[in-house]
């Protein structure tokens, strides 16, 4: 005990709503840093983006202040666009579901692993972020062209008798996706198995279930929120990703990121590419509520 | 193999790299047997569940079931049933779920899996917990949903694998009861693990005390607390002091070559000993006199554990502890008189 000071009930009761009025506060002080941080360099530039989407395009410049629909119609009448929008759904979704399979059977594996390899695979998923994207482009020229490490290696197995180049086709731009989005999906279920029981695969063995019936009964609904997580997380990506897609998929790969870039680079037509940003934007938020009303109720189960 | 044989192990080997887990165990259950495996942590007893449960895998030897062979099978494919030390309740199924889960695996009809359910809960008095998940129960409960749900499928054999540890006491000693309740009720077989020598002595039909893999002893458990037939389990099972003693022509010495006032019934033959003694069993002062055994020794503290007095003894460089009801009337540094009767002793060299 310090020095007892006698304090009568006024300043007790002031002291008191202090102590109160912090308590309310302290999450908020919190969450100021990150809350500026959103919505300066996120909130007021989709503000201006979307602003922007509305503006006019005449006479080569970038942009003519004004009000019009006229972008929007575009993008959902011109083919060019709303094939863009549908290759970029379709890669996107492909993509990420086999992001989440892949990194699923890889997270399960470390799980069940003894510990002692624990490390060792986690400093091997870590591995891709170490690169930047553009490095690990460069890395998939060197794999997938004609003379690259692929088809020398399948000739050298025997698979295939003349070489082949898997350069600039979807094929290569999938393996691409997969390859950038596959450490954070690993990173999310891994935490995911790592709050489940592994006595619980026991009980299930010693109830009678077949190790495909845990799967379903117990593995399953314990990780469904994480696969969720997973797969919106790979889905957002692929969706906004450009420069992989672009560098890796054939000439005729017309993704959303890619007409983006052309329409402000190549076309200097920023209110178009605004509009396409825009619908971008609330695709990803369609989705991420899409799969979050996916997620059941009981989302932990440690309550 | 007479038909009354649940479980039978044959010379069974587990182990895990250069460490052998279980080492050349044989064990009989008979049918609604209750055995307890007793032992210090890594004695082998967990790693002999486990492998009866299916968990692990047979270095060598064989595990019958109801005179099958089940060694081959894995842990699904098994009529056993364990009952972890985690309870391991499936967090996203509630109590009635969790209970019907081995049911539905075995495919036994809707109406009777819910006449199972509610049989199971009556019999671990959790009836009303039925829409419960496993986080809105406390820790006993949810042991005894684990037991409803092992006892649901009726397995030939239950496996508890130290399923009171993670309680606190007065939890711990009223689940043991309903337990032992249980079995007298339901005559069910069981394998029991604990390092627990209460529990074990409390509920069990036969204890089997092991140590480094292997089974010392195991009988009844009278039998094990009364004649154990080594110093391992002398030791492990109730307290015990140890006087480590030097016998020779002239007399009775310690480790350090110092005659003590020992005084034994009968001559012990020449050499290095250890005297065993129980705490509970040692007389002191006037009752001490007409004993056989006595040893003249200093109080060296005194502890009060309620029904008793512990008093902690040094002579020479022996020590040793004595219980008594009630106070001796000495106090620290007072040399009293200590005996015992010949077979509350034992001697190991």
């Amino acid at each position: 005990m310090t020095d007892a000071v006698r304090i009568d009930d006024a300043s007790y009761e002031t002291q008191r709503t202090a102590q109160e009025r912090r308590k309310l506060l302290a999450p908020w002080i919190l969450m100021l840093p990150a809350l500026v941080i959103v919505l300066v360099f996120f909130g007021i530039p989709t503000v201006y983006m979307v602003r922007m989407s509305f503006n006019l395009h005449m006479d080569q410049r970038l942009y003519v202040p004004g009000f019009t629909f006229e972008h929007y119609v575009n993008l959902f009448s011109n083919p060019l666009f709303t094939n863009a929008i549908l290759t970029t759904i379709k890669l996107a979704l492909v993509a990420s579901l086999a992001t989440v399979v892949i990194g699923y059977a890889f997270a399960l594996l470390v799980w069940l692993k003894p510990a002692r390899w624990r490390l060792l695979f986690i400093g091997l998923a870590l591995a891709p972020l170490l690169i930047s994207e553009i490095a690990i482009i460069f890395g998939w020229w060197m794999f997938f062209p004609k003379n690259g490490l692929l088809s020398y290696g399948l000739l050298s197995a025997g698979l295939i008798h003349e070489k082949i180049s898997l350069m600039y086709t979807e094929f290569a731009a999938f393996v691409g996706l997969v390859y950038v989005t596959l450490p954070y999906c690993f990173f999310i279920l891994l935490s995911i198995f790592d709050g489940i029981d592994k006595r619980l695969l026991e009980a299930s063995a010693d109830l009678g279930a077949s190790p495909l019936k845990t799967f379903r009964e117990v593995m399953l609904p314990l990780t469904w929120t994480g696969i969720l997580v997973a797969f919106s997380q790979s889905f957002i990506w692929t969706m906004g990703t450009y420069a992989t897609p672009s560098a890796l998929g054939p000439d005729t790969l017309w993704t959303m990121g890619f007409l983006i870039q052309e329409q402000m680079l190549g076309k200097h037509n920023w209110p178009m590419a605004s509009a396409l940003a825009v619908v971008l934007v609330i695709g990803v938020a369609a989705v991420m509520v899409v799969t979050r009303s996916m997620q059941s109720e009981r989302t932990s189960f440690h309550v | 193999m007479t038909v009354s044989t649940a479980l039978e192990l044959r010379n069974v080997i587990r182990r895990f790299g250069t460490v052998v887990a279980v080492n050349d165990v044989s064990l009989n259950v008979s049918k609604g047997e209750f055995v307890t495996l007793l032992g210090p942590s890594g004695s082998g007893k967990t790693s002999t569940l486990r492998l009866v449960g299916g968990f692990e895998n047979l270095d060598g030897g064989s595990i019958l079931l109801n005179g099958q062979r089940i060694d081959h099978l894995p842990a699904y494919r098994r009529d056993t049933a364990t009952i972890f030390q985690s309870g391991a309740l499936f967090p996203h199924k509630t109590v009635a779920e969790n209970v019907a889960y081995g049911l539905r695996m075995r495919n036994v009809p809707k109406d009777a899996i819910m006449k199972r359910i509610s049989e199971s809960l009556d019999i671990v008095r959790l009836k009303g917990f039925e829409a419960r998940y496993p986080a809105q129960l406390s820790g006993g409960q949810k042991q005894r949903v684990a037991l409803a749900r092992s006892l649901a499928v009726r397995p030939a054999i239950l496996l508890f694998d130290e399923p009171l540890s993670a309680l606190d006491l007065s939890l711990r000693l009223q689940l043991r009861a309903e337990i032992k309740r249980l079995h007298d009720e339901l005559k069910f077989t069981a394998i029991y693990v604990t390092h627990d020598q209460g529990e074990a002595m409390a509920m069990s039909s036969r204890v089997a005390v092991m140590n480094a893999g292997a089974i010392e002893q195991i009988d009844k458990p009278e039998t094990v607390f009364h004649s154990p037939t080594s110093e391992f389990v002398y030791t492990f099972i109730g307290e015990s002091c140890c006087l480590p003693v030097r016998v020779t022509s002239a007399g009775i010495e310690d480790k350090k070559g110092q005659a003590v006032g020992l005084r034994l019934g009968e001559r012990l033959a020449e050499g290095e000993c250890r005297i065993y003694v129980r705490p509970s069993r040692l007389r002191l002062i006037s009752e001490a006199a007409l004993l056989p055994n006595q040893l003249t020794a200093r109080i060296h503290f005194i502890e009060f554990l309620g029904d008793l007095y512990r008093y902690h003894l040094k002579a020479g460089a022996l020590e040793l502890a004595a219980d008594h009801a009630g106070s001796i009337g000495h106090g620290v540094g007072d040399e009293i008189e200590i005996g015992w009767r010949n077979e509350d002793m034992r001697v190991f060299r």
